[in-house]
């Protein structure tokens, strides 16, 4: 088992980092990050708990394929609460893929810098325990540094999603209530067309019926 | 960003703009109904839910925050990961 930690200030409020690392992929700098999923979501007690799907790809030197398979899309599970009050966004993540033989953990905390209020520290931490293969250590070695090398471009995506934001507050252009009416226009759109496919479905139906009966 | 789910890619966008402009304006106000976007999650779901049916992934045991209103989760708790390996 190898246990790697960090910490890092962002040179904003927790609010803006929080928002940013919801809207954090996609970035030029974590191209291995292709897609995420929320799975759950629900507030409780004033805290917002999710559940994501992270699908991402991971490319391991050649010696490694015979031990752990090629480069895949792997799929991690993200567990995460958001506590407004608290100021505090935890994020779990665990590998799902990988076969049996290879367990990451990690884990983010994001909270106000407890000197400055107008920047934020990330505490980073993540565990690899590699079993039943051969090399286990140097395999979690290897993962460990990936994982050093994927933080520093994590960071530097979240920074760059920050910006993205602060662009387009200054450049307002939608309120939230116009989105949040929009979203709900286009729900009925597709309701409406899932039902006409469905009316259209239900025609061919009954027109293959008849011509059942017939023959 | 894309889903797992090819056809729920539209679906997906649609949401997220949704729940980043809920999370924002209304969340971290210290507004925590989160009905705005339930409409829209709930066809999003159907989709995600059915893509990861067929892609066979499994997602391993469901956090009980989603299946029972209790708030025993805990963010810092370590016995989680014994769970997850139990469960394998």
């Amino acid at each position: 088992m190898k246990i790697w930690t960090s910490e890092h200030i962002f040179n904003h409020p927790w609010e803006t980092v929080t928002q940013a690392a919801w809207r954090k992929y996609p970035n030029p700098m974590t191209p291995s990050i292709i897609g995420t999923d929320v799975v759950e979501r629900r507030v409780v007690d004033g805290v917002l708990h999710t559940h994501r799907l992270v699908q991402s790809k991971w490319y391991f030197p050649k010696w490694t394929h015979a031990l752990i398979g090629t480069a895949k899309t792997c799929f991690a599970s993200e567990r995460s609460t958001v506590d407004p009050e608290r100021k505090q966004m935890v994020l779990k993540t665990n590998n799902l893929t990988f076969c049996r033989n290879i367990s990451v953990d990690e884990v983010l905390y994001y909270e106000p810098h407890p000197a400055d209020a107008n920047k934020t520290l990330l505490k980073q931490e993540a565990t690899v325990t590699v079993f039943g293969v051969p090399l286990s250590h140097y395999m979690e070695d290897l993962l460990t540094s990936i994982i050093s090398t994927n933080a520093g471009k994590g960071r530097q995506g979240l920074e760059w999603v920050i910006g993205l934001i602060n662009t387009e507050v200054k450049g307002i252009a939608r309120g939230t209530d116009e989105i949040l009416h929009s979203t709900r226009r286009s729900i009925d759109e597709v309701t409406e067309s899932a039902r006409k496919s469905m009316d259209e479905i239900s025609a061919q139906a009954a027109k293959a019926a008849k011509a059942m009966h017939i023959t | 960003m894309d889903s797992v789910g090819e056809d729920c890619n539209e679906l997906k966008q649609q949401y997220d703009a949704c729940f980043n402009s809920w999370f924002s304006e209304r969340f971290l106000k210290g507004q925590t109904d989160d009905s705005a976007c339930v409409p829209i999650f709930r066809v999003y779901q159907e989709c995600v839910k059915r893509a990861i049916r067929d892609k066979k992934i499994n997602l391993r045991e469901i956090d009980p925050i989603f299946e029972t209103n209790s708030d025993e989760d805990n963010a810092n708790s370590s016995d989680g990961q014994q769970q997850q390996k139990g469960k394998s």
